[in-house]
């Protein structure tokens, strides 16, 4: 028989808000981090979904979000030039503010030609732009703003219609939105100006040497995206994560707390039972089980129910808000786990010190 | 009660004191208290509240370490003892029986015996099978997997009983044990331990305020600020059944050994035939439980 499982049961009201308390402080945990996962698949989509493996950048410029970048004059022909690349795309792109319906809304233009790419990895209605002030929303940004195909929309101050909705191309900061370059180079005032080439290399080129070669060139910086996707998210990480973090460890402090109160006052209503184990010849280890294995049920039930209601919360967030994308990587969920375990180790100090505390002389005491 | 040479101690309690606090705020709650008990023996405690009994009690159950004096159980000097090492004496050696039963509620009759064998280190399937023995052995084989809170208060002490008896302990300790039991239930109780004592051979000291336990006891002991002011040994009336004080009784000597009586009616009538009260007295006695 087990007396910690059988006191658990006893009274069904205090386990259920129990195992409740730790699901949703787990619950908690895991959107805030599937957020934060999701905001970082959302920061690098652009570069993951885009051609090439090498971004050439400005000098100096090591993000493609976090910075303004303008190459060199002729810096295609040169890069096209180094050996191991087969072809340089150029985009200029830029944050703007659109000003729609009286609100503003940032969003990063690409402006990009699309017969060489660099453009909407996932249109799925209407098509790229083709003619001269033609723009493609991203679907969900669009939908937000009650826009559609055939719309018009300002940006910087002139007309653009949209003729296609992207997918996969918005984050409940900000929305990418595709021009053709040469209205991005009219808007931005900048003729025949280039921020990024996204760069793709000959099958079988080492990406050192090829990144070594294009870093020669003066005025420029050629990273990989693997490492413009990190410096991105090391950006947003700076702004965003710590106040997410933080939120995490208030809710893993929440749930420990719910857990721990529910065994101490469980601990403390049956002092005097505890009292008699102990009485009887019950050692302390005896009793630090019981607490211990009490608050091991209560985390261990709590995570698993935490990750379920998780994933239905993280299903209905995304489906009501779809700016927002929650990921829920495996090895969260093997976190939340440890982190139960964790809230119930925690949790069982103070009642263990209740438990070691009993004097067992107590018991005849009236 | 016969004195019995320190061979045959149980337990032997020598110039006890305990003091809680110092300086100004001590008290002295036991003061140089000795006691020998025997086996088989039933000791009473009586006295007033705050007397002093409760302490003595928990210190000869080695729940209490006494200020000064010496307390030893079967050859071992248990005062002495560290800390860690008191569990298993009471665990092993001394069986509990409290006032208010305090059996553990979410265990069942069965559970709540089992488990302190459970605890002397019996696999769950052997504790099980010895608790429900005894329970059976103590009228309980039907209330076996009934909660405490389904249980009668003279069945629930039943239950404190087996499980105070289940590690087959030396001394049994009972706190004010038929305090919240009607008197008639008290009374059945208390003849159930002393049968107990008698046939088993365990030493029980029992802490009461209620006169008709006397009845029972072999030795009455009047604790008083801390110390023992009186001493009243009792004797069963070989006649009439009735528990009387040796100090206040009629007595006759019979081949030998004291007999004592209620009354003269009672010492006249055993004199005419003795031999047909000890055979009724002796088969009494030899009643299983």
């Amino acid at each position: 028989m087990s007396l910690a499982r059988r006191n658990l049961f006893q009274d069904k009201t205090r386990l259920a808000l129990s195992i409740g308390g730790v699901a949703l402080a787990v619950m908690l945990i895991l959107i805030l981090k599937g957020f934060l996962t999701g905001m970082n698949r959302q920061i690098t989509s652009y570069i993951d979904n885009s051609p090439g493996s090498i971004i050439l950048a400005q000098e100096d410029v090591v993000n493609l979000l976090g910075a303004t970048s303008l190459l060199p004059e002729g810096i295609i022909q040169k890069a096209e030039t180094i050996r191991g690349v087969d072809e340089a795309i150029p985009i200029l792109s830029q944050f703007v503010i659109l000003d729609l319906h009286e609100k503003k809304q940032p969003a990063y233009m690409i402006g990009y030609d699309p017969k060489l790419g660099g453009g909407p990895w996932e249109l799925i209605s209407g098509s790229e732009p083709r003619s001269k002030r033609e723009i493609v929303f991203d679907r969900i940004f669009a939908d937000r703003h009650d826009l559609k195909l055939g719309d018009e929309v300002e940006v910087m101050g002139k007309d653009f219609t949209i003729v296609g909705l992207s997918s996969g191309t918005t984050s409940w900061m900000t929305s990418f939105f595709f021009v053709r370059k040469q209205d991005a180079e009219d808007l931005l005032l900048a003729p025949n100006a280039t921020s990024f080439l996204l760069l793709t290399t000959s099958d079988g080129a080492s990406l050192d040497d090829i990144l070594r070669r294009l870093n020669n060139i003066s005025g420029v910086n050629a990273l990989t995206k693997k490492d413009m996707s990190a410096n991105d998210i090391i950006l947003f990480a700076n702004i965003f994560s710590a106040p997410l973090k933080l939120m995490v460890g208030i809710a893993f402090l929440v749930g420990t707390m719910i857990v721990g109160l529910i065994i101490y006052t469980a601990t403390v209503e049956r002092q005097r039972e505890y009292g008699v184990i102990k009485a009887i010849g019950a050692k302390n280890r005896f009793l630090y089980q019981i607490v211990v294995t009490q608050a091991l049920f209560a985390s261990i039930a709590g995570s698993a129910l935490g990750i379920l209601l998780a994933n239905g919360a993280a299903q209905w967030i995304m489906s009501a808000r779809p700016q927002f994308l929650i990921v829920f990587d495996p090895v969260d969920s093997v976190q939340a786990l440890l982190a139960g375990l964790g809230m119930a180790l925690i949790a069982s100090i103070f009642p263990t010190r209740v438990m070691a505390g009993l004097a067992p002389a107590e018991v005849f005491r009236k | 009660m016969t004195n019995s040479s320190s061979q045959d101690e149980t337990l032997q309690i020598a110039h006890v004191t305990k003091r809680y606090g110092s300086g100004s705020t001590e008290v002295t709650a036991v003061h140089d208290v000795s006691l020998t008990v025997s086996p088989g023996e039933i000791i009473l405690i009586m006295g007033p509240s705050g007397s002093g009994k409760t302490t003595l009690l928990s210190m000869l159950g080695a729940l209490l370490k006494p200020t000064e004096g010496a307390i030893q159980l079967n050859g071992t000097i248990i005062s002495a003892l560290a800390e860690n090492r008191l569990p298993d004496i009471r665990l092993k050696q001394f069986g509990f029986i409290f006032q208010d039963f305090n059996l553990l509620s979410a265990l069942t009759a069965l559970e709540n015996v089992a488990i302190v064998s459970e605890l002397a280190g019996f696999k769950s399937g052997e504790a099980r099978r010895k608790a429900a023995s005894l329970l059976t052995e103590l009228g309980l084989g039907e209330r076996l997997n009934f909660l405490p809170e389904k249980l009668s208060g003279g069945e629930k002490q039943r239950v404190a009983i087996a499980r105070a008896l289940i590690n087959d302990p030396a001394l049994i300790l009972a706190d004010e044990p038929t305090a919240n039991l009607d008197s008639k239930i008290g009374h059945e109780i208390m003849r159930l331990l002393r049968r107990i004592a008698k046939e088993q051979g365990r030493s029980v000291v029992i802490v009461s305020h209620d006169q008709r336990i006397k009845d029972i006891a072999d030795r009455v002991l009047w604790l008083e600020d801390g110390e023992f002011k009186e001493t009243v040994t009792m004797a069963i009336d070989p006649v009439c059944g009735m528990s009387v004080e040796r100090e206040k009784a009629v007595s006759a000597e019979w081949e030998g050994e004291i007999f004592y009586f209620c009354a003269r009616g009672c010492r006249d009538e055993f004199l005419n035939d003795p031999q047909k009260f000890l055979l009724t007295a002796s088969q009494e006695s030899s009643k299983k439980i």
